[in-house]
């Protein structure tokens, strides 16, 4: 059976957006934020003088913290294209598969953040799968990559994200 | 002046394939809910506002998937040790986590060997409510010999 949504998403595999900048660089006041609300006390994100005398020579983010210094701000709207996210919600959304679930992430770490350092993502669109029915509905698997780097260019994190676009049963 | 902290981290050598990590516990509230939504700077609404979360068809506020990746990464660091460094963390996701779970940690060594220089662990982890898994996956460490 043909499936011009399908032949439609494949052609767009491999597409990249960006970079957009992190509105914030990574600053101590955030990771002390986020290890309060995470409860998590690792000295090498609030104990300057463990983190100091520790490999990094210094404070650093937790790895886990990338995409928090890359949501785009509340208000004044981000000045930019849409990027392949919002591209794929429009499609999917058009071709009448509005609802959306993520059913799988995952992080790979590269090198530290530290206080100062300036983050900007890309987001690559890596798989779609064919149409798939599940217990929510029937839709499509898609997958983007968002890759996080710093002022050197350096990749600090890679984070495959997939959704679950679908028309409820 | 604060007494000076110390901490303890595990060693490799210590650590052997089948090796249970600590449970953890953590009663979630709306507090932490919109805490850790705010500290992950992630405003939509179904994170901080009940009936916004009712009309979008969920009972209730519930916990961002960025918050579960620090908490997973929290879990992991706190049973290593800071000298544990995260090399990659999976999570298939599965059943919100609201304010009123009990989120439970557990985890297990799935294998441990050395790459380059590194000596490295693999962990599988569950977190879960009453209801069932809220999150699960494996995860690499790397910890010193």
């Amino acid at each position: 059976m043909s499936d011009d949504l399908y032949d439609k998403l494949q052609s767009m595999i491999g597409q990249v957006t960006g970079p957009y900048p992190a509105n914030d660089e990574v600053n101590e006041p955030m990771i002390r934020h986020w290890s309060e609300a995470m409860q998590d006390g690792n000295p090498l994100y609030t104990d300057e003088e463990y983190a100091k005398n520790s490999k990094y020579k210094g404070i650093i983010a937790p790895p886990t913290m990338a995409q928090a210094y890359c949501v785009p701000r509340l208000w004044p709207p981000e000045d930019r294209e849409p990027h392949t996210l919002e591209i794929l919600t429009e499609i999917m959304g058009e071709a009448g598969y509005p609802y959306v679930v993520a059913t799988t992430t995952s992080q790979e770490y590269f090198k530290p953040m530290r206080p100062g350092d300036k983050l900007k993502y890309t987001l690559t669109f890596i798989t779609a799968s064919p149409l798939k029915k599940t217990r929510l509905g029937q839709g499509y698997f898609l997958t983007v990559v968002y890759t996080y780097s710093n002022q050197k260019d350096e990749v600090v994190c890679k984070q495959p994200f997939t959704i679950f676009k679908f028309r409820p049963n | 002046m604060a007494k000076k902290k110390t901490y303890k981290s595990l060693k490799w050598d210590q650590i052997k394939k089948g090796t249970k990590l600590p449970e953890q516990s953590r009663d979630i509230t709306r507090r932490t809910v919109i805490s850790t939504a705010i500290a992950s700077r992630d405003f939509q609404d179904v994170h901080h506002d009940h009936e916004a979360a009712k009309n979008s068809g969920t009972p209730d506020i519930f916990l961002n998937i960025l918050t579960t990746g620090g908490l997973i990464g929290k879990y992991l660091t706190d049973w290593t040790g800071p000298k544990g460094e995260l090399k990659n963390i999976v999570i298939n996701l599965a059943l919100p986590c609201y304010p009123g779970d009990t989120l439970t940690s557990n985890g297990k060594v799935l294998n441990k060997y050395t790459e380059g220089d590194e000596y490295l662990v693999d962990v599988e982890y569950t977190l879960a409510t009453g209801n069932g898994t809220h999150g699960s996956g494996t995860a690499t460490l790397a910890i010193p010999k």
